[in-house]
């Protein structure tokens, strides 16, 4: 089995880019484009400017780790009006729980999809339950064990960040 | 009989979106958060299929499902995952326990509907507002055809309807429009190569959108084999080419379950009015006469005493047409309702010619006709 540094970077980014690309066409009708930087050297750290939802989903196996994603406020209502069926002004009526919910239910899915195809080469994990974080004034460090990629899609012009946390695990 | 179908989710996400899934049809959806309210409901509701996710607080998919195979009086609920754990391994162990289905999230609303569709006799809801009620509402007709000249006999035909006819040449652009938006009414050409007809025919029939939609087979009169296997498969209704369109119609509204009465009657303020088409064959006799017992008992209860049959714009009498005419005003008799008749110098003098219509009376208009009631002349000389 090998160790995750052992694992060519071009698998986490086509894994996680495929997951990406998958949930948000499949749920959300819309094409999600690696923006440029994903070619160059990946950003080590996200910075927030404005108000974001970050959905966070754990997977647990052979691999540990976390992917969270980062969406600006109004493209997490969007994304949330559109899986729910619901007009902003609902939307608006039922609060932010309801968009958390959504963009946890997101997650899960580009979560799933990631691990499923880690669990298919052969490391098999589990997922953990979705969490949100929201806010503007937040970093989310690694320990020093773990491996960090970030990558970025551009969804019918607003950004998706995927940060892709791990470790080997069991 | 309601279908019950239980979406065992913690996300309140997806349980919303399986209703938005499931809201044109007719079943109701119980929901629950995690296993162990899950069993709870199956146990007090037992619901006709269960849609069960894995990873959940409390108690997850797994143990639930195993808890489900162990109870004799849930075990034979169907169950499909609906998760998104989706790798190799995980879906062989839990297919080991008894599934029914798996489907992998993200997953369309589409094909969650037709895997459900598959388990349970999933109807539309019947008063859904797409569908016309009355022959006056707009519909949307397909017509699956490779003769442009069928095509535009039918377009050209039902133009004065509301109804608007798509033309397709092949099966394929045939199942996509069906997908697009509803349609509701098919018409296939059972000419197309291939036996394509009776392909596309089953592949509608297996859609859940269009599962109960009426199809018709267009076919040469004297194809007797293609008939005699629409007929078999279930076709609803065949139209024969050389096409009679207002025979066509007559079938389409019939199929559609539209209500035609309003075409025929009308109630004005004193009088009912029932007015004949200008081709009044088989079809159409046929569907006036079933809405006239009606159509009198409902004018009778309103207060109403006269009847006007108003055949200006017939062209010919014909010996079904005549016994209608006799069985009408026989229907009149029997609760008392005057009634006079309208009609051209064309219709006078035809009925000169049979024994039973001679004696016949006609008013050029209706006003005449409105007037004839207070003389104490009786409309039928």
């Amino acid at each position: 089995m090998p160790a995750i540094q052992d694992i060519p970077e071009t698998v986490f980014q086509d894994t996680v880019t495929k997951a990406v690309q998958e949930v948000f066409s499949t749920m959300m009708g819309r094409p999600a484009v690696p923006v440029a930087s994903i070619r160059g050297t990946p950003p080590d750290s996200v910075e927030l400017e404005h108000p974001h939802v970050v959905g966070t989903v754990g997977f647990i196996g052979v691999i540990n780790g976390l992917i969270y994603l980062y969406l600006s406020v109004p493209f997490a209502q969007e994304c949330a009006g559109h899986l729910l069926g619901m007009s902003p002004e609902e939307l608006a009526e039922a609060g932010d729980e309801v968009v958390n919910d959504a963009i946890g239910e997101i997650t899960n899915m580009t979560v799933g999809t990631f691990k499923n195809q880690l669990s298919d080469r052969g490391f098999p994990c589990r997922l953990t339950i979705p969490s949100i974080l929201r806010g503007s004034r937040f970093s989310i460090e690694p320990i020093s064990s773990a491996t960090r990629r970030i990558y970025r899609f551009d969804i019918g012009g607003h950004t998706l960040t995927a940060d892709l946390l791990m470790q080997t695990g069991e | 009989m309601r279908y019950k179908l239980l979406t065992v989710d913690d996300s309140k996400t997806v349980r919303i979106i399986v209703k938005k899934a499931f809201k044109l049809y007719d079943c109701e959806i119980l929901e629950a958060a995690n296993g162990v309210e899950g069993l709870a409901i199956a146990s007090k509701e037992t619901p006709d299929v269960i849609l069960l996710d894995v990873t959940m607080p409390v108690m997850d998919g797994i143990e639930m499902l195993t808890k489900l195979k162990s109870d004799a009086a849930l075990k034979s609920i169907p169950v499909v995952m609906l998760t998104a754990e989706g790798g190799k391994d995980n879906v062989l162990k839990i297919a080991k326990i008894g599934v029914r289905d798996y489907i992998v999230k993200p997953f369309k609303e589409d094909l969650l509907v037709q895997k459900i569709g598959r388990i349970i006799d999933l109807k539309p809801i019947s008063d859904a507002v797409t569908k016309a009620k009355s022959v006056f509402d707009p519909a949307t007709l397909l017509v699956v055809e490779d003769k442009p000249a069928i095509l535009a006999q039918i377009q050209e035909g039902l133009k004065h309807t509301p109804w608007v006819i798509q033309g397709v040449t092949t099966t394929g652009e045939a199942i996509d429009a069906c997908g697009r938006a509803p349609v509701d009414l098919v018409m296939i050409s059972l000419s197309l190569p291939d036996d394509a007809a009776f392909t596309l025919f089953r592949v509608l029939r297996a859609n859940l959108k269009t599962k109960y939609t009426p199809i018709f087979g267009l076919v040469v009169k004297t194809d007797a084999l293609a008939q005699q296997q629409a007929q078999q498969v279930g076709f609803t209704a065949l139209a024969t080419k050389p096409l009679d369109l207002s025979e066509l119609e007559a079938k389409i509204a019939r199929a559609m379950n539209l209500d035609t009465s309003e075409r025929y009657f009308r109630t004005e303020p004193d009088v009912l009015v029932m007015k004949l088409p200008e081709n009044c064959g088989a079809t159409v006799v046929n569907e006036v006469a079933s809405h006239l017992k009606a159509k009198i008992a409902e004018a009778v209860d309103s207060g109403l005493n006269k009847a006007v049959f108003d055949l200006h714009e017939v062209k010919r009498l014909d010996m079904n047409l005549i016994k209608f005419l006799l069985s009408a005003m026989q229907t009149c008799r029997e609760v008392a309702l005057q009634f006079s008749l309208v009609g051209s110098g064309a219709i006078v003098a035809e009925c000169k010619a049979y024994e039973d219509t001679r004696s016949w009376h006609f008013h050029e208009t209706l006003e005449e006709a409105r007037a004839s009631f207070q003389k104490p002349a009786a409309a039928v000389a």
